[in-house]
């Protein structure tokens, strides 16, 4: 063990007297996991350096994917000017006329989007999401030493990082990275010579994504045995914060959705290398006909869809877990209908595997089976709009500081909702006759899922940077931060439901040579402009983020917020093994603010005398 | 959902102490848990499999009739549907019926008795991979079936041969509709044979639906490398409980119960492979 | 973890496979009887050979996962914990399948088929087929053999 702990303050006491011996530091855990440079930092085997790992991945990887949206928002909103300077990067990618005007090249275009769309869905908003916040919160929460099988837990990052790897490479490939977009539609996926990134760029793609599956499922076991089997004493499952049921909900949905995709792979698989056509029936290239009958392509599009829409979810549910704790912990009032944040949760996990199809409609699916799918869509608006009130209701007449986690908090809120009712129009399949491919499309998933779940990402990073650096990230940058976010999401996606209504499809490498979408060159230019800015002001938090590491305020006391939950009861160095001795025993749920006249209650805080349990 | 379930567990079904915490609510080692878990998962990848096997079957206007397509048997035996596959799930049963003992033996602490089921589970394994080889080769091999082709086509109405295939179809045989033939190669070349319908026309024979070897190979594939690895698994537990390896742990045997989770979870899956392959 | 004793455990392990092996010789007469193998002309109306082989596996399948794997002896939550998610999968065949069979009925409307024929590696043409179910398009070329015959039983098959 370190021995650089702080000294026993009050409240450690506590535990001493109440705690739970587990005899965890008479074994020499501590010893064997973190003894020199590499145990400490690179094979770790404790939860909260496996979730800094994931972080750090998670952002590099935010960084390049935001990166490539840009240089295609620079295509598409100004597709006549010259990118040559870009040539440093980009390579035999940019093409430069005899004018010397330098052009991105189309092929390269499509796999930008591409990569955009698979680096962010999953590298950042899954595993750098609920991967960092999983492990780092998890164990604190419940009161656990550690996850149930460190060492599964550390192949879940290196799997993560084994495939990040193998797509990194990707994108140096000759050919160019896979470029048939991120769902892999077949036959764009299935046949190696389809386009151009069909071939190694695509066998990569879908190496990676298998060492990305068992990463997920390596982590999920690892997430919920967790929270079964490691909860502290008194920590049942109704006083967990709602981080850890968002977590746990998670990691089940992952688990029961990603082995479907490996499946669809290996298929997919198959049909590229051996010749089958599980996912080929009547293709034709360059006039020719395939030798490929009997399979179908929307066989392909079911399986994936039937792992893609849990992964929307797999996705936004971490971040209303954290948006859950951060909002109530900075509003200073217990969470707002905890039991049906809860239910709204579950329910939501059960209605994402019978939507698949709404992702379909157009592709074939038939309108009968569409009817159900639509009804079942609909229904999912009920218990995202539970929560979203709940939230509400949670900042209702509360004490609010409004710091940059709450702040990333209320943005999460307006985007859940702003991007929620969009959804609602396309989960009908006769309104998505119209929207469908559009861009409407795209400002709808963008807002809902992937500003959401950067803005509860945000919070979390802000709001528990403490518990992982032992400093406080630069507050004045943060906000700066937030707004330039705030404004930027929405100056970018706002104007893309107008395109979208107006029929702009997405995909396309320009719009000037349609006279249809001739008249939106400027509203395009406006949404460049306002990506390149947000874009920025994501670097803002990079650099406050990293600057902050070092140099950042430092934490002098252990409960900075007055939060209630477990992890702010361990030390501000937190060692292996969390609690420097016992582990605190719980007496009472995660929420117990403003309750008799006090500011908070933390949940090991036994209760006082004549107290009754807060009713939830 | 799981979850659901530990809700309503812990609602009242259950006794409350055990939800509390420090302690195991499902009374089982995280170590269990994981691989009840981790077999769900993968029973959802089978499901996946299988359901795009249904899916495509659904959309096939013809499908094999398994009787006849797995109808040999070693010793160029033919005409014996079903007879060699109902030996591999019988062996594949005898296989778990071991792995049962061996757990139980480890419940009574005798190295010898797990050393010897398990030994016996391996060779039951063993014996089911060899069998599954022999069939794929026979399939393979003689009746040239792969990936790519299917030579097990569906007649789909009755009629009448015009010509023989030298091997039991001979001119004037006739045959009913739904019954499924095989198309036979002859110095490589495949030989469909000409018949003539009730109705009078001349046709040739088809191929089948070319998703039905696919998927055949792929998904007794995809079982048999879980058999494999099963089997490897099996041999490294079964030389660590040979080498007291587990006698001084504190969970004793239950690698032992965990590998044998495993490989019931094998099996199961071959009731669902054996249903949808070989019986419907 | 088991709740018998050892004897009792020995006999249950006996019982179940003489159990699983009775079942599974069960299946295989229910398909070759069904489908005409062992009685000349006899067949099982394929709704009831269906459900019986089904039914069959299921047991089977609960036999495996409850005695051999210990199921019966874990207390509810796991049960419920591990078995409750495969429902999912209902609604997915049932999609799945309504898919496979909408694909069917589409195919039987394609009507470019002599082209995909060119290529169809064993040429198998010549002989004329009228496609019971398809519209008789204009654009059908009247020797288009079709690649993959219709099945009358097909439709059957689905109903």
């Amino acid at each position: 063990m370190s021995s650089n702990h702080s000294p026993l303050v009050e409240k450690d006491k506590l535990i001493q007297e109440l705690g739970y011996d587990d005899h965890f530091h008479e074994h020499h855990h501590g010893d064997k996991y973190q003894t020199n440079f590499l145990t400490t930092y690179i094979f770790s085997q404790d939860h909260k350096m496996i979730a800094r790992q994931f972080l750090m991945t998670g952002i590099f990887w935010a960084v390049v994917g935001a990166a490539m949206s840009i240089i295609f928002r620079l295509q598409l909103g100004y597709p006549d000017a010259d990118l040559s300077w870009l040539k440093p990067v980009l390579g035999k990618w940019i093409t430069v006329n005899d004018a010397g005007i330098g052009r991105l090249e189309p092929e390269f275009y499509y796999a930008l989007v591409t990569m955009h769309g698979t680096i962010i869905v999953f590298f950042v908003l899954t595993a750098g999401l609920s991967g960092t916040f999983s492990n780092l919160l998890i164990p604190l929460q419940i009161g656990a030493r550690d996850m149930a099988s460190p060492f599964l837990n550390m192949l879940s990052y290196w799997f993560f990082f084994l495939s990040s790897v193998v797509m990194f490479y990707s994108l140096f490939l000759n050919t160019g990275p896979f470029s048939g977009g991120w769902t892999a539609y077949p036959p764009l996926s299935a046949l190696p010579q389809a386009s151009i990134g069909s071939g190694a760029g695509m066998t990569l793609w879908t190496v990676s994504l298998v060492l990305f599956v068992v990463s997920v499922l390596l982590g999920g076991m690892n997430y919920i045995t967790t929270i079964l089997n490691l909860r502290t004493k008194g920590m049942s499952m109704w006083r967990m914060p709602l981080t850890v049921w968002a977590f746990l909900v998670t990691a089940i949905l992952g688990l029961l959705s990603f082995p479907v995709l490996a499946s669809g792979f290996f298929l997919m698989l198959f049909d590229r290398s051996l010749g089958t056509s599980f996912y080929l029936s009547d293709i034709f290239i360059n006039g020719q006909a395939l030798d490929r009958i009997g399979g179908s392509p929307i066989l392909y599009q079911h399986i994936f869809w039937f792992l893609g829409h849990p992964e929307v979810y797999i996705i936004i549910l971490p971040a209303m877990g954290i948006v859950s704790e951060v909002l109530s912990v900075h509003a200073r009032k217990p969470i707002f209908g905890y039991r049906a944040m809860v239910y709204s949760i579950l329910a939501i996990a059960f209605l994402s595997f019978i939507v698949w199809a709404h992702h379909m409609f157009m592709s074939g699916v038939n309108p009968f089976i569409s009817n159900f799918f639509v009804v079942f869509t609909l229904i999912i608006a009920v218990p995202s709009a539970v929560k979203v009130f709940n939230w509400i209701s949670t900042l209702y007449g509360g004490n609010i500081r409004l710091n940059t986690p709450m702040l990333f908090c209320i943005g999460f809120v307006s985007m859940f909702i702003s991007g929620g009712l969009t959804g609602i129009f396309l989960g009908n399949s006769a309104i998505d006759i119209q929207q469908h491919d559009t861009y409407f499309v795209v400002a709808h998933f963008h807002i809902v899922m992937g500003v959401a779940a950067f803005f509860g990402m945000f919070a979390g990073v802000y709001n528990w940077f403490p518990k992982m650096f032992g400093r406080f990230m630069n507050e004045t940058l943060g906000k700066i931060h937030f707004w330039i976010t705030m404004i930027g999401a929405y100056a970018v996606f706002g104007p893309m439901h107008y395109l979208g209504m107006a029929g702009v499809p997405r995909r396309y490498y320009r719009f000037d040579n349609f006279d249809a979408f001739k008249d939106f060159t400027d509203m395009n230019k406006f949404i460049t402009i306002a990506a390149i800015i947000t874009f920025f002001a994501q670097l803002l938090f990079v650099v406050n983020f990293f600057w902050s590491m070092y140099k950042g305020r430092k934490m002098t006391e252990q409960n900075p917020y007055g939060s209630n939950s477990l992890e702010w009861t361990t030390p501000i160095e937190t060692g292996h093994g969390n609690w420097p001795e016992k582990i605190p025993t719980v007496q009472r749920w995660a929420y117990d603010y403003g309750k008799d006249n006090k500011e908070f209650i933390q949940q090991h805080v036994p209760l006082a005398e004549g107290e009754e349990h807060s009713s939830h | 959902m799981a979850s659901d379930q530990t809700l309503q567990a812990h609602q009242g079904h259950e006794n409350e102490s055990v939800w509390m915490g420090a302690k195991e609510p499902f009374k089982a080692s995280y170590g269990k848990l994981m691989m009840w878990y981790f077999l769900l998962s993968d029973a959802f990848t089978f499901a996946g499999f299988l359901i795009a096997y249904g899916t495509l079957r659904f959309s096939s206007p013809t499908w094999p009739v398994p009787d006849f397509v797995f109808s040999s048997l070693p010793g160029g035996i033919h005409h014996k549907p079903l007879i060699f596959v109902t030996f591999m799930t019988f062996v594949l049963i005898v296989s778990s019926v071991t792995m049962v003992r061996a757990v139980q033996e480890g419940h009574r602490y005798n190295k010898k008795g797990v050393v010897f089921w398990m030994l016996m589970t391996i060779f039951g394994g063993l014996c089911f991979l060899g069998c599954q080889a022999w069939e794929w080769t026979t399939l393979i091999g003689g009746e040239k079936m792969s990936i790519l082709k299917n030579p097990f086509g569906t007649h789909v109405e009755s009629g009448v041969y015009l010509e023989g295939d030298g091997h039991d179809i001979k001119p004037g045989d006739s045959f009913h509709a739904h019954q499924t033939y095989l198309i036979h190669q002859h110095n490589g070349e495949w030989m469909p044979l000409k018949y003539k319908t009730e109705a009078g026309e001349i046709k040739q024979q088809q191929f089948g639906p070319k998703a039905f070897g696919a998927l055949f190979f792929f998904i007794t594939g995809f079982h048999g490398f879980h058999v494999l690895s099963g089997v490897v698994f099996l041999l490294i537990i079964m030389i660590n409980v040979a080498s007291g390896v587990y006698v001084q742990r504190r969970n004793h045997y239950e690698m032992v119960e965990k590998i044998g989770l495993y490989w019931h979870f094998v099996d199961l899956v071959w009731v669902f492979v054996f249903l949808v392959f070989y019986l419907l | 973890m088991a709740h018998l004793n050892y004897e009792e455990g020995k006999k249950v392990v006996f019982r179940g496979f003489v159990l699983l092996g009775i079942v599974t010789l069960l299946e295989v007469m229910v398909a070759l009887v069904g489908k005409g193998y062992i009685i000349h002309g006899f067949h099982l109306p394929r709704f009831i050979m269906y459900s019986l082989m089904i039914g069959m596996s299921l047991y089977k399948a609960y036999f495996i996962i409850f005695e051999f794997m210990h199921m019966r002896y874990e207390v509810p939550g796991l049960v419920r914990s591990v078995l409750m998610p495969t429902m999912l999968l209902i609604w997915a065949i049932i999609a799945f399948f309504y898919e496979g069979n909408t694909w069917y009925h589409w195919r039987k409307n394609v009507n470019d088929r002599p082209i995909l024929e060119l290529s169809g590696g064993v040429s198998n043409s010549n002989n004329t087929h009228h496609e019971s179910g398809s519209h008789d398009g204009k654009e059908m070329q009247q020797e288009t053999p079709a690649n993959l015959p219709v099945d009358s039983n097909a439709v059957e098959k689905h109903h």
